[in-house]
């Protein structure tokens, strides 16, 4: 883009063309008057205090309207402008409400005292705004509108609608009487999700948010600390507003990656839960079936105690440890540094094995890595986006604005493959309807669309792909059976739908897979998943900016977990634990004999359950983890967890686990903690203490770094948490060139392999990271299910996440914010089977699987499941769907199939 | 027909939407959109609720709430307004028994204000549904009233 120049009140200002002249002064502190304007909308033009006067231009104009061009001279500040400005404003208030209560920042009455209007006497015009009647709105559980302080900018209805894609609001009445409506006049019953965009773009406080209004006070000294999200992996970036030592709001912090500002209703309104009561404050022992209050000696000693007899009674596998999605690098770290060096064997897991595991093991052996390739912001300009079991506006809300944004902005194409209606299908160009557990048959349909149709990409094929062409005719051979009519038997889906999917893939500029839990928590998860690799390898679709292949993260950690080696199979940065020059590497850095470390891959998270059933595995340390609600096949895993001699559960509130525990240790939340998190996009993230532990709790790895001490084996010497982290910046290649010290600012995605190295977009530009650096097409048959619908469970359950709720919902469910918008169990149920089987809407019913059965759920008949097929959220305890769930593992990643579960239901 | 009958003659297209409020609209005795077929109408058009709901409050000719048989609009425009627009309102009120904006008991006539009628040479005027009446005076608003209640 060209560069020019242009001078403002005779200053000269380099440009680049066609800018907008507003915020090119803004970048170099020339503070002209605007409150319509802000940028990350489209000017409206509206409120016209931005006006300026250009040499060779009639009378004054609004700068937000102008686009720059070389040798512009711009007159922002006169008598005239100033005069005019404040007529304006003059003018504007006399319709206004100017009362204020100190809850937020005004940027209007910032502009009435700059110009001296807040004495009456310079006022031109008098106060009418109390004749004109204006409504407010209190109806939404979140945020509260009043008319009378509105100034209809018109911002929060373009932020709505522009940034956040759901165009939730807009305005009724006309001139001096219009105001901004959600729904028919009350925003509580409209389709608003409480993100609360809009609060964060008023500029007047007509719309403010309803938490802690009655206490905030913003001219009594609040604390802005930067930090995480700590809910999902899209790793947003908040600033917490902290007064008397309690985090009281939430706002998201512009200009910076990912989320520009925006934020989901869980990052606005979740934080109520670091201040609840439940909180775990101190250590507490199980002493004859009771749990009672100890002191941390006590406990601590306690543990290293009991850990250290079951390792000498029944050798060093009989210990193991799930590590935490939640919690930190630095804490995670040090926890699988303890399984490995303290415990002595790699029986450490997390919940990624319930989750991506099977998109990450697809991943790294066709890839080399199993970390999204691309950046989040690429969505908003690509052209195509296939989403696959991925409901991405409940899930992953702020990476679906961007989503959003391209098809709604840029007509870009988005392809749904998911068996139940998500959001996104009202932005979608198509929706694939597959039944559950046919995508395999599906992805090879439209693979054989692209090979008979000679949409492949040869030249990549023969540069980039193992054994090139030859490779590519194995493939071919094996998907020629998936003719169109063969795939439609199968999967239920029109073939001519099909094969249009298959083409506007393959034929995209920058097409971008988004693949969810529906793709990767099956029986067939990894072979669904090498499916969709081959598809993008064949046609090339990956490699460069805006084109590959993106599992967005449930858990705001998962991805900085498993890179920072809490994984059975490898250590920091996906180097094999069984490979002897690794441990010789790892043992140096640790300063420890190589021989210390076992040599054996250790057990995954459903398999230290299994084994602890069978008494391999005695003894337990949980961090951070509520396996009793969240693994599969529950009542399994409540046998194997009786079955724990010692079982350590280290949390911020009880759980469904917590009652099986020997010991509960109490940890930090994230507003209590320093540290990092790593996002979906590979992105390293600080974390920052914003408020003060409650009681006497501890962050996570410091108390592991105690145990580790009194079992005799000191983890290390860490006064900070960055020394950890410089620790596993030595330990993991892809860390090495991060510090703390380069994350103040925003965060840098991996590899980042030196001090000086930007870090890294897109990942696989010239080379993929296998061993011979080309990708690995893995060509996969269709197969039955083994689990099928008969007629003793005519039906199949599908299990999911919703917006409200997150994970187990332990946090989430404090907060009320939260379970004002949901905060109750259902099953989704299609119509035809409701009368089918006698079942009314909002009736309550038993729900029953060869493995158990939940009482007491209600229904809610709908057509968002096909027929013969159920939904329900997982979230729920009094709802626990995974007694329902089958523990048959994906024999590659060893994911649970939480996606499909034959069962049947009683009235 | 029903609600979902009427809205879906017309293709889901943004651009029926004021189509579609019409039908709607006539189609109800009561002379009013429900808020069940502004609901119908977002579902149908895929749109948010305050998008439908702000194009029916913005014409003055869709009314949200139950209205008479006959709606009788009173130009309230500048030259109206010069030529006793007040006067004739307040003769209505007085004959209607009711305030502007209200319905009749009998479910007859609603009064309404609106924008300039078109006819400033002739005010001032009324309308009752698409027809107009003008140069109004007690005597003449009698007369038109009784040839509606028959
Ligand atoms: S509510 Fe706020 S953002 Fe919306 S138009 Fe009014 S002043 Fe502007
Ligand atoms: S999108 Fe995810 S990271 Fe962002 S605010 Fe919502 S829950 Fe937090
Ligand atoms: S900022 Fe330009 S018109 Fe409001
Ligand atoms: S949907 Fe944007 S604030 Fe409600």
């Amino acid at each position: 883009m060209k560069q020019i120049t242009i001078t403002i009140d005779n200053q000269k200002i380099n440009a680049t063309e066609g800018a907008n002249l507003l915020q090119v002064a803004k970048d170099h502190d020339i503070a002209i008057p605007h409150l319509c304007y802000h940028k990350k909308l489209s000017p409206t033009g509206a409120c016209r205090l931005c006006i300026v006067k250009i040499e060779g231009q009639r009378g004054m104009v609004a700068s937000c309207a102008v686009h720059v061009s070389d040798g512009m001279k711009v007159t922002a500040f006169d008598e005239e402008l100033e005069e005019a400005r404040k007529y304006l404003l003059d003018y504007l208030l006399s319709e206004h409400n100017e009362e204020y209560d100190g809850t937020y920042h005004d940027e209007f009455r910032e502009l009435i005292y700059k110009y001296g209007l807040n004495n009456k006497e310079n006022r031109r015009f008098p106060s009418i705004w109390k004749e004109l009647g204006y409504p407010a709105d209190e109806t939404s559980p979140v945020l509260a509108y009043d008319a009378a302080k509105c100034i209809r900018c018109f911002r929060c209805i373009k932020g709505c609608d522009e940034v956040q894609g759901k165009n939730v609001l807009s305005f009724t009445n006309r001139g001096i009487l219009s105001y901004i409506i959600g729904g028919f006049d009350k925003w509580g019953e409209s389709e608003c999700d409480g993100c609360g965009e809009c609060i964060q773009l008023c500029p007047t406080g007509a719309i403010v948010e309803k938490p802690h209004r009655e206490s905030i006070n913003i001219e009594n000294g609040i604390k802005k600390v930067r930090s995480t999200c700590p809910y999902c992996g899209v790793g947003c970036q908040l600033e917490l507003w902290v007064q008397d030592g309690k985090v009281v709001r939430s706002n998201g912090v512009e200009g910076v990656s990912p989320n520009d500002g925006r934020l989901c209703v869980k990052g606005r309104f979740g934080y109520d839960y670091v201040s609840h009561p439940d909180r775990l404050t101190t250590p507490l022992i199980k002493k004859d079936g009771k749990f009672a209050e100890a002191s941390w000696d006590e406990a601590l000693d306690l543990v290293a105690r009991k850990f250290g007899e079951i390792k000498e009674k029944y050798g060093r596998k009989s210990l193991a440890g799930y590590a935490s999605a939640k919690t930190t690098n630095e804490d995670n770290y040090l926890f699988m540094k303890l399984v490995r060096l303290v415990f002595g064997n790699n029986n450490v897991d997390y919940c990624t094995r319930l989750c991506h595991a099977s998109t990450v093991t697809a991943m790294l052996r066709s890839l080399g890595d199993g970390a999204g390739s691309n950046s989040i912001e690429d969505y908003e300009t690509s052209d195509c986006m296939l989403v696959t079991g991925n409901n991405m506006i409940e899930t992953h809300p702020v990476t679906a604005t961007f989503v959003k944004y391209a098809a709604q902005r840029h007509d870009a194409k988005i392809i749904i493959i998911d068996p139940k209606w998500t959001p996104l299908v009202k932005d979608a160009h198509i929706w694939l309807q597959p039944r559950l557990g046919s995508d395999v048959a599906l992805l090879n349909g439209m693979i054989r669309v692209i090979v008979k149709e000679d949409l492949i990409d040869r030249e990549f094929i023969e540069k980039r792909v193992e054994d090139g062409m030859e490779a590519y005719e194995a493939l071919k051979a094996l998907v020629e059976k998936y003719t169109p009519e063969y795939t439609e038997e199968i999967t239920g889906v029109p073939a001519e739908l099909m094969q249009e999917a298959a083409r506007i893939y393959a034929k995209a500029e920058r097409p971008l897979i988004a693949t969810g839990m529906g793709y990767s928590q099956q029986v067939t998860g990894t072979h669904n998943v090498f499916c969709l690799i081959n598809m993008m390898l064949i046609t090339g679709q990956i490699g460069r900016e805006g084109a590959g292949l993106n599992p967005p993260r449930g858990q705001n950690n998962v991805q900085g977990v498993s890179d920072v080696g809490a994984s059975p199979f490898t250590y920091p940065g996906y180097i094999s634990v069984e490979d002897e020059e690794n441990r010789r590497k790892v043992a140096k850095v640790w300063g420890v004999d190589p021989d210390e470390l076992d040599g054996e891959k250790g057990l995954s998270t459903v398999e230290i359950m299994q084994a602890a059933y069978d008494g391999g595995i005695r003894g337990m340390y949980i961090m951070g983890e509520n396996p009793m609600l969240t693994d599969p096949n529950l009542n399994h895993t409540e046998e194997a967890i009786k079955k724990l001699e010692f079982l350590v559960v280290q949390d911020i509130f009880h759980t469904e686990t917590t009652p099986y525990a020997d010991v509960i240790l109490p940890a930090t939340a994230f507003a209590e903690s320093e540290g990092t998190y790593v996002n979906s996009d590979r992105r390293v993230l600080r974390v920052r203490k914003a408020v003060d532990p409650p009681g006497e709790s501890r962050q996570d790895w410091e108390i592991v770094a105690e145990i580790a001490r009194r079992m005799g084996k000191p983890l290390g010497n860490y006064r900070h948490e960055s020394d950890i982290w410089d620790e596993i910046a030595k330990t993991a290649p892809i860390f090495a060139g991060i510090s703390y010290d380069r994350l103040e600012q925003h965060g840098i995605q991996w590899p980042c392999p030196d001090k000086g190295h930007p870090g890294t977009a897109t990942l696989f530009e010239e080379r993929f990271n296998t061993p011979n650096g080309l990708g690995k097409l893995h060509p996969v048959d269709y197969a039955e299910q083994s689990e099928r619908a008969s007629e003793e469970y005519p039906l199949i359950l599908n299990t999911g996440r919703i917006l409200y709720q997150y994970h187990s919902s332990t946090m989430s469910r404090r907060n009320k914010a939260l379970t004002d918008f949901a905060n109750d169990a259902y099953v989704l149920v299609h119509p035809t089977d409701a009368s089918k089987f006698g079942i009314a809407d909002r009736q309550k019913v038993k729900i029953i699987s060869r493995r158990g059965e939940i009482e007491n759920i209600s229904v809610n008949v709908s057509e968002e499941v096909l027929p013969g097929e159920l939904f329900m959220p997982f979230h729920y305890s009094e709802a626990p769907v995974n007694r329902l769930t089958r523990d048959e593992l994906d024999p590659y990643s060893k994911i649970a199939p939480f996606k499909l579960s034959a069962v049947r239901i009683e009235a | 027909m029903s609600i979902k009958e009427i809205i879906k003659q017309f293709e889901p297209e943004q651009h029926n939407l004021l189509h579609i409020l019409h039908a709607l609209q006539d189609a109800n005795p009561a002379n009013y959109i429900t808020g069940e077929a502004l609901e119908e109408t977002a579902r149908h058009l895929g749109i948010t609720k305050s998008s439908v709901y702000g194009v029916a409050r913005y014409y003055t000719m869709f009314s949200l709430e139950p209205r008479g048989k006959y709606i009788i609009r009173v130009c309230a425009s500048p030259v109206c307004e010069l030529l006793r627009a007040n006067e004739i309102i307040a003769l209505l009120e007085e004959e209607l028994k009711v305030k502007t904006g209200e319905t009749t008991a009998d479910g007859m006539f609603t009064l309404e204000l609106s924008e300039c009628l078109g006819q400033c040479q002739e005010a001032p005027s009324m309308m009752i549904n698409d027809k107009v009446y003008n140069s109004l005076d007690r005597g003449r608003i009698r007369e038109v009233l009784k040839s509606y209640r028959g």
